[in-house]
Order: structure tokens, then sequence, then C-alpha cells
């Protein structure tokens, strides 16, 4: 286990930039989730650290080592896919021991670790079957078992749960963050779920057209975003424009006693639960009611035309062009800098 | 009889489903919309289940009886000591097969056996020179995007001419070495080979060949033994169904053949032409029946071969 750095990583194809500039440091023994939509530089990151993609500037550091033309055989990466992609020639057993063959480990024991990672992921008793026989939380579980059993300087995850259902993502997200926790490998998780990296994240980078917006705890990311794209992204925000001075942010129809850190033209993100029914001044228009069950979720149109998304209790009998008292609650709006 | 009990048994199906929606109405309107849903199962049902399978059924019995009737009556003639008429007469005789397999006191010109292993021979060459260039060639085209990629793919199926025209081409063109057992060979392998990289290659493609290739990879193995212990054993069953379409159409090739053989000795296509036009029927159904006989052999082990090891066999 080890610490992996970018430096200045730029990945170029042709006129296209997918990676652009990235300083990034994965930290010995930590899980960093790296969210973003698709077509971000996530996957050619990933694909970049285990040496599958040769960067067109920048350089990859295992600890202190520079391995950026170091080929992907000889860099010690575990790698998990969607796809799973396990051997189906082989047993589950063989698709475990690949790796340990390859290192020459004496073959009984390549046979001992292999199946003590099996059983440390709950499937002993597959170990004599062959992959394509098994369901695709098992293959998940293989595949991890197989990359860990290197045991690699990092271990790359590749959005590992996009194929499961989604209960059995909840189960397979709480024990495998858990496993890699105790193993303390240093993971790079890879995912468009901005809800499974909160859940299996010590921290988070959100990436956006191949530039780093922000990295930091699941907390942090969520309570302090850096940038409207963060907002926007993780968690739905509204964004509000105004107009900050002395510690007050004037949004035109009310406000907010926030501060920010200079005078002048800021913009305001607002989490749907910072918008408070019942009891406010604003007189918001109800334009869209959709009824999620344990609460309804609305959009209204504040008096300076912005659509906002907020959440009510229950069914409350909503319905469009209603016009509805709100207020803003200035401990969960978070003031950002005018893009 | 497996056509109207099968039609029966799904029939029940939707029936049920339609019952059960029945049992459980919606308050508003429930009933209109259970029976719109019975109406629907129902001619879903007898299209394509009452008409279609019998039919479909119907359909490949014929034409499966219409291709090995003739074969196998060829195969039960060549026991027969006379086939005047429709029904062959005189059985138990193995005077036609002494004949072809060389045991005979007369008859046709030389017996089988000669011909028959210079053309498994150069057949089975054919077909090695077709895994030695076709495997690789399927690889390139399935697993990486290159300039003229396209062109390339192109050219790996346009052999697919007739072998007479391929033939006269050889022979017009190595006027010295086209008639000889390395013209047979060469173009065996080239009339053949586009079955070859097709089949690989739809292999290659059906697997995740590039999550395959960098899962071993990153594991450590390097990129030769990847290929070698990862990519060729998971492509085995395309590579074994090219060596069987490759193997048995060269073998059996006559067009080309016909023009570029030199004749000493005849291959097994020539000499069973020769034999239909000159010798008794029977004779020839024995030369014919050891073809078949050799095909279906040859066929039996090359798929045992490549399902050993596969994971079918344990499902």
């Amino acid at each position: 286990m080890s610490d992996v750095t970018l430096e200045s990583l730029t990945k170029t194809y042709g006129d296209e930039t997918a990676v652009d500039g990235i300083d990034l440091t994965i930290r010995d023994g930590e899980i960093l989730g790296v969210v973003g939509p698709s077509g971000c530089g996530k996957t050619t990151t990933l694909r970049t650290i285990a040496g599958f993609e040769t960067p067109t500037q920048g350089r990859v550091l295992f600890d202190e080592v520079d391995v950026t033309h170091v080929p992907p055989e000889e860099r010690n990466v575990g790698l998990v896919f969607q796809s799973y992609a396990l051997f189906d020639t082989m047993t589950v057993r063989e698709n475990v021991a690949f790796g340990l063959k390859m290192q020459g480990v004496p073959k009984a024991e390549r046979r001992e670790r292999a199946d003590d990672l099996l059983a440390m992921l709950d499937i002993a008793e597959l170990a004599d079957r062959r992959p394509t026989t098994l369901s695709g939380g098992q293959q998940q579980r293989v595949g991890l078992a197989r990359a860990l059993a290197i045991e690699p300087h990092v271990l790359l995850l590749d959005e590992p749960m996009t194929g499961l259902d989604a209960e059995l993502k909840r189960r397979l997200r709480d024990e495998i963050g858990d496993l890699l926790a105790d193993l303390e490998v240093t993971t790079l998780y890879v995912t468009h779920d901005q809800e499974e990296a909160m859940a299996m994240c010590d921290r988070i980078a959100v990436l956006s057209d191949g530039t780093l917006e922000q990295v930091g705890p699941p907390a942090e990311i969520y309570r302090r975003p850096a940038t409207p794209f963060v907002a926007n992204f993780i968690g739905s925000s509204t964004l509000l424009e105004g107009v900050a001075e002395n510690g007050h942010v004037d949004l035109g129809f009310t406000e907010l006693p926030v501060d920010a850190e200079t005078d002048g033209a800021v913009r305001v993100a607002a989490r749907p639960a910072a918008f408070e029914l019942d009891e406010g001044q604003i007189a918001a228009d109800v334009t869209d009611v959709t009824y999620l069950g344990d609460r309804t979720q609305l959009a209204a149109t504040l008096p300076d035309d912005t659509t906002v998304t907020l959440h009510a209790d229950g069914i409350d009998g909503y319905r469009v062009g209603d016009s509805i008292p709100l207020s803003i609650d200035e401990q969960r709006v978070h003031v950002l800098e005018a893009g | 009889m497996t056509g109207p009990t099968e039609s029966d048994e799904t029939d029940s199906g939707p029936a049920s489903a339609a019952e059960s929606e029945r049992a459980d109405p919606r308050p508003d309107g429930g009933t209109t919309e259970s029976a719109t849903a019975e109406k629907w199962s129902r001619s879903g049902t007898a299209l394509s289940t009452a008409v279609g399978r019998p039919l479909l059924v119907g359909v490949v019995t014929v034409v499966v009886a219409f291709l090995t009737v003739p074969v196998i009556v060829t195969f039960v003639s060549s026991f027969a000591g006379s086939a005047a008429g429709v029904v062959p007469r005189g059985f138990v005789t193995f005077e036609h097969w002494q004949q072809v397999l060389g045991f005979g006191t007369h008859g046709v010109q030389a017996n089988a056996i000669p011909g028959l292993a210079f053309s498994l021979a150069i057949a089975t060459g054919g077909m090695l020179l077709n895994v030695v260039i076709g495997v690789p060639v399927a690889y390139a085209l399935a697993r990486y995007d290159f300039y003229a990629r396209d062109w390339v793919n192109t050219l790996a199926i346009l052999p697919l001419v007739p072998g007479l025209i391929l033939g006269i081409a050889f022979v017009q063109t190595y006027p010295n070495h086209g008639r000889s057992a390395l013209g047979l060979l060469a173009g065996y392998c080239l009339l053949k080979s586009p079955y070859m990289v097709l089949t690989v290659q739809s292999s290659f493609q059906s697997m995740e060949l590039v999550r395959l290739e960098e899962s071993a990879r990153s594991l450590g193995a390097s990129w030769p033994r990847t290929v070698l212990t990862i990519i060729i054993p998971h492509a085995k069953r395309g590579i074994v169904a090219g060596c069987i379409i490759t193997w048995t159409l060269a073998a059996a090739e006559f067009n080309f053949t016909y023009m570029v053989a030199s004749g000493s000795p005849d291959p097994f296509a020539i000499f069973l032409y020769r034999n239909i036009s000159n010798a008794t029927h029977l004779q020839s159904a024995a030369a014919v029946s050891v073809y078949f006989t050799i095909v279906v052999a040859a066929i039996l082990v090359l798929q045992l071969l490549g399902n050993r090891g596969f994971s079918t066999a344990q499902r």
C-alpha cells in the first residue's frame, strides 16, 4: 500500500482534452471517490494510474517513485470493472490465484491465499465454480478478490456496482466499504453515483470537463461546495444571484444575514432543505408537484423568476399554481463567488 | 406431435395471468382493463405459438430430411448388391467398399486411399495455415482501431470468390508452380481464410476483449502471456468452429482442385468425380461414404476438443 500522486496530469486525444492538469493525491490507506458526469475524465484518470494510458503531460507517482512509463503488468495495481471481466475459462479459485501465479507464488500457497480471500468475501463455497454460473453480485466479489490477491499498491474500482440492483448495491457497498477500511487498501473509487461515493469514501474528488473542481471529505463537499458545479452535482442546489455587503446578502426579494468573503456580486447555493414552508414572507408560485411517498417534491418560482426545488412532508394537497409562503434558512445556504 | 402439445402448455400461461388480473380488479374501470389484457394476450398466443412454432418445426424437418436422406440412402446403398430401381437390393455385401479401399479384384482405376490421404493432408495444412494467419488478423480487426482497418477487413473477406476463378488465376499467374501440391495448399488456405477470420473475429467481439486483457495485465501478465493464456482460450470455441469450416470446405473443394490439381495422386474430389462418371453407382456411393465418415469423425473430435474446459458442460 502506498500514496498515489498525480502531478498536473493531462491527457489529450487529438483535439479532445480528456484530463486537463489534475493534481491529486490518494493517501495511503484511504478510499478516494472520483465522481463527475460521463466524459469528465474519471475513467481516463483511472486508466492512467493503471498504466493503460500514457499521459500527454504530467507524472504518476507511487510513493516517491515515478511510474509514468512503467507498463501495467509491472505496476502491481488491482483493477475491478463494472463488467467484472472474469476469466470464464478458469474456476473462481484459479481466477483469484491468477495474479499470484504471475508473481511466481508456489501452487500450494496460491491456493491457500485464494481460499482465504474467498472466505473473507464470504464466497468460499464458490471456489470450484465457473464465473459464468455466478450471479452479478457473486461475480463482483470474485473480481474484488482477484484484484486484492496481488496485494496491490492501489486498488482501482471502475463503477463496480453499476450493474447491480439497488438492494444488493446497498448491502455490498457497506460490506466492501468496511472490508477496504479494515485492509487499509489505498483505493480509487470511480462512480457516477454520488450517494455511493458519500457512503463509501473517505474523501471525494469532483471532476468536470477534465478538471478537478473540489476534493475533500463528503460532508465538506456537500456543505461547502467550492464551485457552482459542485453545488449542483452533489445533491441538488438552487443557485440564487445576489449582492453581498456588510454581512448581508441582498437577493432582491429578501435579505439573508450570511457572511461573504468579499462584498459585491455573489451566488448563493441553497439545498432543498434550506427552503422552509409555512412561515416566510417570500411568495413563491408552485409550478410542479411530484409525490415521492414520504415527501412531496415541489418546484416553485421565486419573485426573481428563479425556479427552486424544495420538499414538503407527505401529501399536503399542493397544486400547480398555488402561492406558497417560504423562508430561507441561512444556516443551510452557502455563498459562492459569482461565476 | 410436439407442436400441438407445446402450444397447449403455453396457452395456459396467459389464460391464468388474465384470471389473476380479474381476481384483483381495480376499483375504477378495472373490469374493462382486464378484458383488454385478456384479448391482447389471446391474440399474441394464437399467432406466434399456435401457427408459428409448428410451421417452423415443419419447415426445418422437411429441409433436414431433404438434405440427410440422400446421404443415408447412399451409405446404405454402398452395402447393397444391386441399386437398380429406387430400393437397393442384395444386402449385405462389402464388395464395393473393398474395391474403393483398394482390396478389390477389378473395377475402378485406383483405390481411394492415396487420394483421400492427399486431400486430407492438404486440407489440414490449409487449416493450420489459416489458424496461424487468420487468428492474428481477426484479433487485430476486433481489438484495434487502426488506419485502413476497413480495407484490411474487406481484404480478409475478399477471397470468398468462387474456387473456379481463383483456380484459373493461379494457373495463369504461376504456370510453373500453379499445378502442384503447394498451389493446392495456398489455394485452400486463401479460399477458406474468410471463414476462419469471420468466426474468430465474432468470437473476439463477443467477449470483453479489452477488459479481459487489461485485467490480466494488471495482475502481472505480459501481453504475449495474456494473449496465450487468456485471450486465445476464451476464443477457443470460435477457433475450433473456424477449423471445422475451413477443413471440411477445403477437403471437399472441387472447382479449384479441378483447375489446379496435377494428377498424381488424384485428390479425393477428382477421384470421386471420375468414379461417378465411369463406375457403377454403388462404388461411388462407397467412396462418398468414406468421405462422410471421415468428416463426421473429424467434426466430433474437434468439437470434443473445443468443448473441453468450457463452462456450458458444467451448467
